[in-house]
């Protein structure tokens, strides 16, 4: 097993920048930090334990109902994770609602196991799937960053932008509302790739 | 072996599923009575808020607040109507009345259960708190209110949310919303009513409030679920502003409910 | 009345992609052309349109809390509603893989132009999206879950072909060798659901 596997989803096969897998379900829980981080220790946790349990099963599956067999595996987790959100951390499951459910059809699990998990051994499949899911969660991480901090000046919850400085308390500044609203996790998002595309230039598309 | 012949396929994905539906019939089991105490915890929260306990002097949730004892301790009564103020027997106002329920109900013209919790609060004095469901602009909203004994002013309301937009339609959940509705007259042109949320500020009005800037949506829900479901409890507080001594339900149905409660 | 409001609604103010970015992996994979976005998007509509009902009934009347007192009363104390998701994606996993081998064999001609979408839309968000919040919502009826179905299927495709022509367009334009190609499409997509929120206030005089 060489090295490339567990640096190549963080940068040059990021499933988000690169790759462009699973920007589906998430961007709405990057509004906050706190979201974010759960999403994507969650998708992290069903992408590597069902990377892991279809590349065991791999060359049992019957070919034809491989997508489904691939669902009901991952469903499984997702409802797991779900359940085990409900009882522990109720407040942050009723935050996330309905994006939990949707970590199903997360496209980065499913392209992972479809290009990675079959064709490969249980660990390494495993490996890959917990770094794409990393890989996915730092992206994640990264927009919550700054949505939190410009929208409404706050990381985790904590107030970072000192108070004195708002204009209702005498001050100069003002949340920027727009962070908060859905569209802007694409525009910040789509910055990212500006910045790693300007970075790491054999990405730049013609 | 042949993979691909349809006896295996059957065979496999029966097994699976087999295999699947009893790892989750399992967990979740096991993870029920947790969740559902959470749950409840969650409910006792906002009905205790609505009626301003376990608050801060902002009037932001108290972390400190042990919610499930002050809910055993304050509320003293509960009971379920219908849209003519008759007290529903054999419902539980806390375990069996589903909001969600009964805000269809309410759309479609059915019969409805509501619920009234009597809390008794520090000093004596005993507010009915009501309770409030709607659509928001993404999802649900719902809220309590509690109501003075003089069944016309508003002792203190709560409101949450499923998935309103954080920062805008999501402050109906924060304190300075909310707060707002404490000393609130229930009355429209002389007759019983809702507070109203207005857009652009309440001015002043005794039956109003002023709405989030920027979550017109939002606003514009929470007053129209207040006055749906306020129009359902009218018969309730005009029976009781007619008949002053009439309590929530009788002696001995209370003593139940408070038991049951704990 | 109320069926048109919805529609409307679901079309523009919840639309799939603008608002809630579900399907945005296909969406973005696919916008290279008005033709083969038309193709997806028509796709969707048929099988949102079918399997949002399909769903609706499966979770009134099997997983709902309660739902299987038609069969026995006693059973009105069994909440089966963990099992959601995983029933959920079944159904429109099973749903796809039918209607792909009808169309194969019935329907050359269309299975040409559609057909090979089915697969990609088994693992699109927008359509389990779509039951999730069928569930989340409580929609009332069948026709109510009906109406919504093929809304969000026409907000989709209405937000896919736009996307397209778009995009169809941008190969003329310079554009910074970074942003080319998926930053750009991103900002674009989270221009135009800048622009879909002032739909928001819409409602029907009726």
């Amino acid at each position: 097993m060489n090295k490339e596997i567990y640096t190549k989803p963080f940068f040059l096969g990021n499933p988000i920048t690169v790759l462009v897998l699973g920007i589906c379900s998430s961007l709405a829980v990057t509004v906050q930090l706190k979201g974010a981080l759960v999403m994507a220790l969650s998708v992290t946790i069903v992408t590597a334990c069902s990377s892991l349990i279809l590349s065991l099963l791999r060359n049992t599956i019957p070919t034809r109902v491989r997508i489904i067999v691939q669902l009901v595996v991952v469903a499984m987790f997702v409802i797991l994770i779900d359940q085990v959100l409900k009882a522990f951390a109720y407040d942050t499951s009723k935050m996330l609602s309905v994006y939990i459910g949707l970590i199903i059809t997360n496209c980065i699990i499913m392209g992972r196991i479809e290009a990675f998990a079959l064709g490969n051994k249980p660990w390494p499949s495993f490996v890959d799937g917990a770094c794409n899911g990393l890989g996915y969660g730092m992206i994640l991480i990264i927009v919550a960053f700054f949505r939190e901090l410009l929208g409404s000046g706050t990381l985790f919850g904590f107030q970072i932008i000192p108070a004195s400085w708002y204009l209702e308390n005498g001050g100069w500044y003002m949340n920027n509302g727009l962070m908060i609203l859905p569209p802007m996790a694409l525009i910040l998002l789509g910055c990212v790739v500006w910045i790693q595309r300007s970075i790491q230039k054999e990405l730049q598309e013609k | 072996m042949n993979t691909n012949s349809n006896t295996y396929t059957v065979i496999y994905t029966t097994i699976l599923v087999v295999i699947v539906a009893a790892i989750l019939a399992f967990a979740s089991s096991a993870l029920k009575s947790r969740q559902q105490a959470n749950m409840d915890l969650a409910k006792m929260k906002t009905i205790m808020l609505a009626a301003n306990m376990g608050q801060t002097p902002e009037g932001n949730a108290d972390k400190k607040a042990d919610f499930m004892q002050l809910y055993n301790d304050h509320i003293t009564a509960t009971c379920v109507i219908d849209a003519s103020g008759n007290v529903i027997e054999g419902v539980d106002a806390f375990k069996d009345v589903d909001l969600k329920t009964q805000f269809n109900n309410l759309k479609k013209g059915l019969p409805v259960q509501l619920p009234v919790y009597e809390c008794t609060m520090d000093d004596g004095r005993k507010v009915n708190i009501v309770a409030m469901y709607g659509a928001g602009l993404w999802g649900a909203i719902w809220g309590y209110m509690a109501v003075e004994d003089d069944n016309q002013t508003v002792a203190g309301a709560i409101f949450d949310h499923a998935s309103e937009t954080p920062g805008l339609g999501a402050k109906i959940a924060e304190a300075p919303f909310y707060t707002q509705f404490r000393g609130k007259k229930l009355t429209d042109n002389g007759e019983f009513g809702s507070v109203k949320v207005i857009k652009g500020g309440a001015n002043g009005a005794d039956n109003g409030v002023d709405a989030i800037s920027g979550a017109t949506m939002t606003s514009k829900a929470v007053s129209e679920s207040l006055a749906m479901w306020f129009n359902a409890y009218k018969a309730y507080f005009t029976n009781r502003t007619s008949a002053p001594e009439q309590p929530c339900c009788d002696e001995a149905e209370c003593a139940e409910n408070t038991e049951s409660n704990e | 009345m109320e069926y048109l409001n919805l529609f409307v609604k679901s079309v523009f103010v919840d639309n799939m992609i603008f608002a809630f970015f579900l399907g945005m992996c296909s969406f973005l994979a696919v916008s290279k052309n008005v033709k083969t976005a038309t193709g997806l998007g028509l796709a969707v509509i048929f099988v949102l349109g079918i399997t949002l009902p399909l769903n609706y009934l499966l979770y009134e009347y099997i997983l709902k809390p309660g739902a299987l007192a038609w069969l026995n009363p006693e059973y009105a104390t069994i909440d089966l509603s963990f099992l959601s998701y995983i029933v959920f994606i079944a159904t429109i996993a099973t749903f796809t893989q039918v209607v792909e081998m009808f169309v194969e064999k019935f329907a050359p001609g269309l299975y040409n132009s559609l057909g090979i979408f089915l697969p990609l839309i088994a693992v699109n968000c927008a359509i389990l999206g779509g039951s999730l919040f069928m569930q989340e919502r409580g929609y009332a009826n069948l026709g109510e879950a009906f109406t919504f179905g093929i809304g969000s299927g026409v907000g989709w495709f209405l937000a896919i072909v736009a996307m397209a022509a778009i995009r169809e367009k941008l190969a003329y334009s310079n554009i910074p060798a970074g942003l080319k190609g998926l930053g750009i499409s991103f900002i674009i997509t989270g221009l135009m659901g800048i622009a879909f929120m002032s739909f928001m206030g819409i409602q029907l005089p009726f």
